[in-house]
């Protein structure tokens, strides 16, 4: 028995370690539509041309992230990472850097490249409505998004210490875009607790879907692409770009990554022109590559955050990863009061 | 009771004799004992240390979750849905599971299945199910709003009322499946004797009927209150952040703050909690003839 155990165990251990051999590496992100088209315009054209499969893992967990690079069992070899968690973590040493030729650097938007990360692709928070709830007055700005009397309805929120809803609430406030950092925390918190009863929670693209299109919350604040995709089959719902909430996903590799050079090679890749520009028109998340525009439909740049530059407001991943900790522990305990 | 008396008059040779032939009984389970070591109670153990040494030595991941307003919070909601759906499970499960047992074969077979049956289904695919049911503009509150019994929308989504309902439909049938057992040894001359000797109906059943259902209640009810107390997707798809429960407090301490400390503490208090409520039930809530074994 105990014979047949250790068997059983030293195949499975086996079987492991033969599926993380060289010629793979593995490519974790946020699952649902977002990573299918990772998947499809990163990972299987990379592989074509290197032969260095790419197996998919997800969803992104930092608890995880940190865990394995502690531990030094690392089986992540790219992970797609939020702003403020590629900064704190390239602070706390999780990160090993990333090497880009020069020439690929040179092409990076300068905002999403630094020596630990480099973009994956920008988005925006932007106002979403389903369109058969509001016949008239469609909701527009911040102070739409806050005012439950013109607009009635529950407002769907990312649940998650974040950047993007206390932003959302200062300027619903009256705060300048220009002034909005450092965040005036009490002031956000109010503004927020003047709606309070009002919010429902999603804390995953998919459920902020589901719960735009069927109504549950009529007016929501979530991520553009993920909106676009709810247009693209045909569900009515439309999207306001005033005041939209600017920030880039992040591809990191973890310390001790156990296929450094595939990691490296596959980064170079996805923030190739050509793989942005096939990503952005398939998610409707912007390009971090400044190549990729010209690669792009008319159609499909339109459809990009980029097209509404002009009502940009850049969330500040600085500022987030200095204060992550204190604005979560705020965060999560004005949600559960 | 004859068999604890016949217990504790044996000879001191004859208990050894006895306890070593129960303890080569366990051989076989060795393989089974070697994996729980390794795979739960030295990660547990590994859990606790970081809980008691992160950031630093000391007990201040304990203090800050007692007395933190929002965990205490969180301690306190964790241990109230867990006993809403205990309770709430007991109620619809014992005449439920009367009824399985009383009922024609056939008919009782099928109410089983369709009980065992939903338990097949994956829990993420039911949970979101019932998201999509009880929302504001689901089939559930368009109906009563369609028949005029509700104005405006019921709050089923999104908050207590929703992590009950989604909780005590995937518990169900681990009360049914408790109770089965113990309703099938229901001798029914034990009733007639009752009403024989005069006992009237609510009598025999607060007299008869719940002692001897007692074990299969607490097997039951302890499964479903520990499980509850665990329970992670369907406080967090169903309910609204203030219906927030002890393990999402976890992954969310682990996950965004990488606070394993807190996340650790947080865990060992559940444990304790756990074993705590076992132990209440192997006291006295145990099968009777069973005691001492």
């Amino acid at each position: 028995m105990m014979r047949r155990l250790g068997l059983g165990l030293c195949l499975a251990l086996g079987g492991i370690a033969a599926a993380q051999a060289q010629s793979s590496m593995v490519f974790t992100s946020w699952g649902g539509t977002t990573q299918q088209a990772q998947q499809k315009d990163w990972a299987d054209p990379f592989t074509k041309t290197t032969g260095i499969k790419v197996l998919q893992d997800g969803p992104t967990d930092y608890g995880k992230f940190k865990a394995m690079v502690e531990s030094g069992n690392v089986s992540w070899d790219v992970v797609d990472v939020e702003g403020d968690f590629a900064q704190a973590a390239a602070k706390a040493g999780l990160l090993a850097p990333i090497d880009l030729p020069a020439a690929d650097a040179a092409q990076l938007d300068p905002r999403f490249n630094s020596p630990d990360a480099v973009g994956s692709f920008y988005y925006s928070f932007v106002i979403a409505y389903n369109k058969s709830k509001f016949k008239g007055d469609a909701p527009k700005t911040m102070a739409d998004l806050f005012d439950t009397a013109k607009f009635p309805g529950k407002r769907c929120f990312y649940k998650w210490s974040f950047a993007g809803v206390l932003e959302a609430a200062l300027l619903a406030d009256g705060v300048k875009p220009d002034q909005l950092y450092p965040l005036d925390l009490d002031r956000a918190f109010k503004k927020l607790d003047s709606i309070k009863s009002d919010i429902v929670w999603w804390s995953t693209g998919a459920q902020s879907q589901q719960q735009l299109a069927s109504g549950q919350c009529p007016i929501s604040l979530m991520w553009n692409g993920r909106v676009q995709a709810l247009q693209d089959s045909g569900v009515p719902v439309a999207m306001s770009w005033d005041d939209n909430l600017t920030t880039g996903d992040m591809l990191v590799i973890p310390k001790g990554a156990p296929h450094l050079a595939a990691a490296q090679k596959f980064i170079a890749y996805a923030t190739s022109a050509k793989a942005q520009a096939a990503f952005a028109t398939d998610t409707g998340y912007a390009p971090v590559n400044k190549g990729a525009a010209a690669l792009m439909g008319p159609k499909a740049l339109a459809a990009l955050p980029g097209a509404h530059a002009a009502s940009h407001v850049d969330l500040n991943m600085a500022y987030w990863a200095a204060h992550r900790d204190d604005i979560a522990n705020r965060w999560y305990a004005w949600q559960t009061k | 009771m004859a068999d604890q008396i016949s217990l504790s008059r044996a000879a001191p040779a004859a208990s050894r004799e006895a306890r070593r032939r129960r303890a080569r009984g366990f051989a076989p389970a060795a393989p089974v004992l070697a994996f729980l070591l390794l795979c739960f109670a030295l990660p547990v153990l590994a859990l606790l240390l970081r809980s008691i040494l992160e950031p630093h030595p000391g007990l201040q991941n304990y203090a800050a979750l007692l007395a933190t307003g929002t965990y205490a919070n969180v301690l306190e909601n964790t241990f109230l849905i867990s006993f809403i759906v205990t309770a709430i499970t007991a109620v619809v499960g014992l005449p439920l599971a009367w009824f399985i047992t009383v009922a024609p074969r056939r008919l009782g077979r099928l109410v089983f299945g369709i009980v065992i049956l939903s338990m097949w289904t994956n829990l993420l695919a039911r949970t979101y199910a019932w998201m999509v049911l009880l929302q504001d503009t689901g089939p559930i509150n368009n109906f009563l709003i369609w028949t005029g019994l509700i104005k405006n929308p019921l709050p089923l989504y999104g908050s207590l009322a929703g992590v009950v309902i989604g909780m005590v439909y995937i518990m169900l049938p681990f009360m049914v499946i408790s109770l089965r057992g113990p309703l099938a040894a229901l001798d029914p001359a034990m009733f007639q004797a009752a009403s024989l000797c005069g006992a009237a109906r609510l009598q025999s059943f607060t007299r008869i009927f719940l002692p001897l259902l007692l074990p299969g209640l607490g097997a039951g009810g302890l499964i479903i209150f520990v499980m509850s107390l665990g329970y992670y997707i369907t406080p967090s798809l169903l309910g609204g952040a203030q219906d927030m429960m002890l393990a999402e407090l976890i992954a969310q301490q682990v996950q965004t703050l990488l606070n394993w400390g807190l996340a650790g503490a947080a865990s060992f208090v559940l444990l304790v909690v756990t074993l705590a409520l076992y132990a209440v039930q192997a006291r006295y809530l145990a099968p009777h003839g069973r005691k001492g074994h």
